[in-house]
């Protein structure tokens, strides 16, 4: 991979007020930070070593001296201050501090709003993005947050969806996410002795455990993979599925028909959410999911007093 | 080699960033080191210099020596203009900075907000961490048109490309704003064969995206706000219906609805919903535990819907 000499001399540029501003930073950490190999900043230390001011004697050359892969800046020469931002730098760091405002309801979004107040004043473009999410806030949220920043096991009163159940739980939360409109936890189940994924809206309460700490939790668990693989088909008004399910999904092909294979999910999840869209998604494979899905639709045309015509009588 | 462009790349920059007055052509190519060649050579490097730095968005002022050297120009980098200018940050509001920078995982807006925190980490702030963010987003990522798509809105540039809708049509529009709207990305703007305003995800573009190289060819109206144009789901009125749930299921539909009766196998429940086809695919996944009694058009639908599955 040969990268252009522009690229190149932007980041050059970038890093010499960079190091101006963290004397003696290891190598290790600035091809972390830059996001590129050791070799690479070598190989740019070296050159900006070599560029100065025109005489280009010792006094008028960039002055860094580096030893055991700690570097320190000593005359940058013209270079001491970070070039502007680009608007493509400026703006994707706005949209983001748009979205975290949008997540939080805490002091933390009026102060957010407060410093992009203070960055657009001296913004020379138009930010590109508006960002609009909506969120139901849930009541639980701050008592698993800071759970989750003590490490603390909770006990939960859960909805389940799968099973149709109500449980109660010992977890202990690890990380909560938010995907579309949904705010999700996954947590370490102490009773189902395994990693759990929880929605934030079906925790019907959440206690904290008092006095209890982290017990040693085993490797997440994934669900058994690509053993038999799941093909649907999927019609164009049903598209809001590969939209919802690109986590599971492997691979899309066509375009006014869909064929979808899958990873691996739960039996159940698949039959009630495909039965969901009626005939717009259809199982190819397995078959035995596809019988399934109709013997479903079956039984619950029977309690409307439907006839499905192929019950077999 | 791409070792010696970049160096004198370089030193042009020092070279002109460090002068306060124009410096000449001629001083340029003689005392700036790397350029090498005849005089015609020369010239050409420092012509296509002058514009690779210009690509970085490096800004070189051209301006007259003075009136004795009108044929020759001179050139500089107003110190000004090259360098970030950000009103005083404190320490935790750059510390905000980075965790909105981080935001993007290996996501396309990555590595510019990744250069960006840097400049910003650059101006010898130290940062202060003082609070946690713990919940995640998980996003779609942006498709590689997004670049594209924010150039053509701050050039005001109409653009055209071929969406995947009901039918494959080519789409001109005047684009307006960038719409991340809950994980997913839009483009916002008005549609010049309909003269109306509308929305396209960018997941189904389905061809690169092709932008009229005029600039200024529209103004985004005053006071344009992309959230009143939104298909909103919450602008649909709730409607209710009455459904009956066998008891001990369906436990979920139960906690969000309200009970108007008991009964022996099943319990009656009053229930709003918004969006129909979401609310049959609520009811349907409890199977045989769940009965729509009204409204009628709603048990129709859940009927036609399940008599499409056996067909």
């Amino acid at each position: 991979m040969s990268e252009s000499a522009l690229d190149r001399t932007a980041r050059a540029l970038d890093l010499v007020p960079y190091l101006l501003e963290h004397q003696g930073i290891s190598i290790t950490e600035l091809a972390k930070v830059f996001g590129t190999s050791e070799k690479q900043i070598n190989e740019d230390l070296i050159l900006i070593h070599m560029c100065g001011l025109p005489g280009y004697t010792p006094l008028e050359l960039i002055d860094m001296y580096y030893e055991d892969g700690f570097v320190t800046v000593s005359d940058p020469q013209s270079l001491d201050r970070p070039r502007k931002m680009s608007r493509t730098e400026m703006s994707s760091i706005l949209v983001s501090l748009d979205l975290i405002k949008s997540l939080r309801t805490d002091e933390i979004g009026s102060e957010i709003e407060a410093l992009q107040r203070k960055l657009q004043n001296n913004l020379e473009f138009e930010n590109p993005f508006v960002v609009v999410q909506e969120l139901r806030q849930q009541p639980v949220q701050k008592i698993l947050e800071s759970a989750i920043a003590k490490s603390a096991a909770v006990e939960i009163v859960y909805l389940g969806a799968n099973r149709d159940t109500r449980s109660e739980r010992k977890i202990i939360p690890i990380e909560i996410y938010i995907a579309n409109k949904i705010a999700y936890l996954n947590a370490w189940c102490e009773t189902s002795n395994g990693d759990r994924t929880f929605r934030l809206d079906r925790i019907l309460s959440c206690e904290p455990i008092p006095g209890r700490a982290l017990v040693t939790r085993s490797e997440r668990t994934e669900i058994d993979s690509g053993a038999n693989s799941i093909i649907l088909t999927i019609d164009k008004s049903a598209r809001n599925f590969l939209e919802d399910n690109r986590a599971i999904i492997n691979k899309i092909d066509g375009v006014d028909e869909a064929t979808v294979s899958l990873n691996s999910i739960d039996e159940e999840w698949l039959i009630k959410t495909v039965l969901g869209y009626g005939g717009s998604i259809r199982v190819i494979s397995p078959e035995a999911i596809s019988l399934k899905i109709a013997d479903r639709a079956r039984e619950i045309l029977e309690i409307y007093g439907e006839n499905s015509g192929k019950t077999g009588k | 080699m791409s070792d010696r462009k970049t160096e004198r790349l370089l030193n042009l920059t020092l070279a002109l960033l460090a002068t306060k007055r124009y410096l000449k052509k001629s001083e340029i190519l003689s005392n700036v080191l790397g350029y090498e060649g005849t005089q015609e050579t020369k010239e050409r490097m420092f012509e296509r210099d002058k514009d690779d730095l210009r690509s970085l968005g490096i800004e070189i002022e051209v301006g007259d020596l003075d009136i004795f050297f009108e044929d020759e120009p001179g050139y500089r980098i107003p110190q000004k203009s090259y360098e970030l200018t950000v009103p005083e940050l404190t320490g935790r509001e750059l510390a905000l900075l980075s965790i909105a920078a981080n935001y993007w995982n290996d996501s396309i807006l990555a590595p510019s907000a990744q250069s960006g925190i840097r400049k910003l980490q650059s101006l010898g702030v130290p940062m202060t961490f003082d609070f946690d963010f713990r919940a995640q987003y998980r996003f779609e990522n942006p498709t590689a048109l997004l670049d594209d798509i924010t150039s053509a809105i701050a050039s005001k540039s109409q653009v055209s490309f071929s969406y995947d809708s009901a039918s494959l049509k080519l789409r001109h529009l005047e684009p307006y704003k960038v719409l991340f709207w809950n994980g997913f990305w839009y483009l916002i703007g008005r549609d010049i064969d309909r003269s109306d305003i509308r929305l396209f995800k960018l997941s189904r573009f389905v061809s690169p995206l092709t932008i009229v190289k005029k600039k200024n060819q529209f103004v985004i109206p005053e006071g344009f706000n992309a959230q009143e144009h939104l298909p909103s789901e919450n602008l649909e009125i709730a409607r209710i219906a009455k459904v009956e749930i066998r008891k001990e299921s369906g436990l979920i539909l139960r906690n969000r609805g309200s009970i108007l009766s008991e009964g022996e196998e099943f319990d009656t429940f009053q229930i709003a919903y918004e969006n129909e086809n979401a609310f049959l695919r609520e009811i349907l996944w409890f199977g045989a535990s769940v009965r729509i009694v009204e409204p009628i058009e709603l048990k129709l639908s859940l009927i036609a819907l399940l008599q499409e599955v056996i067909r």
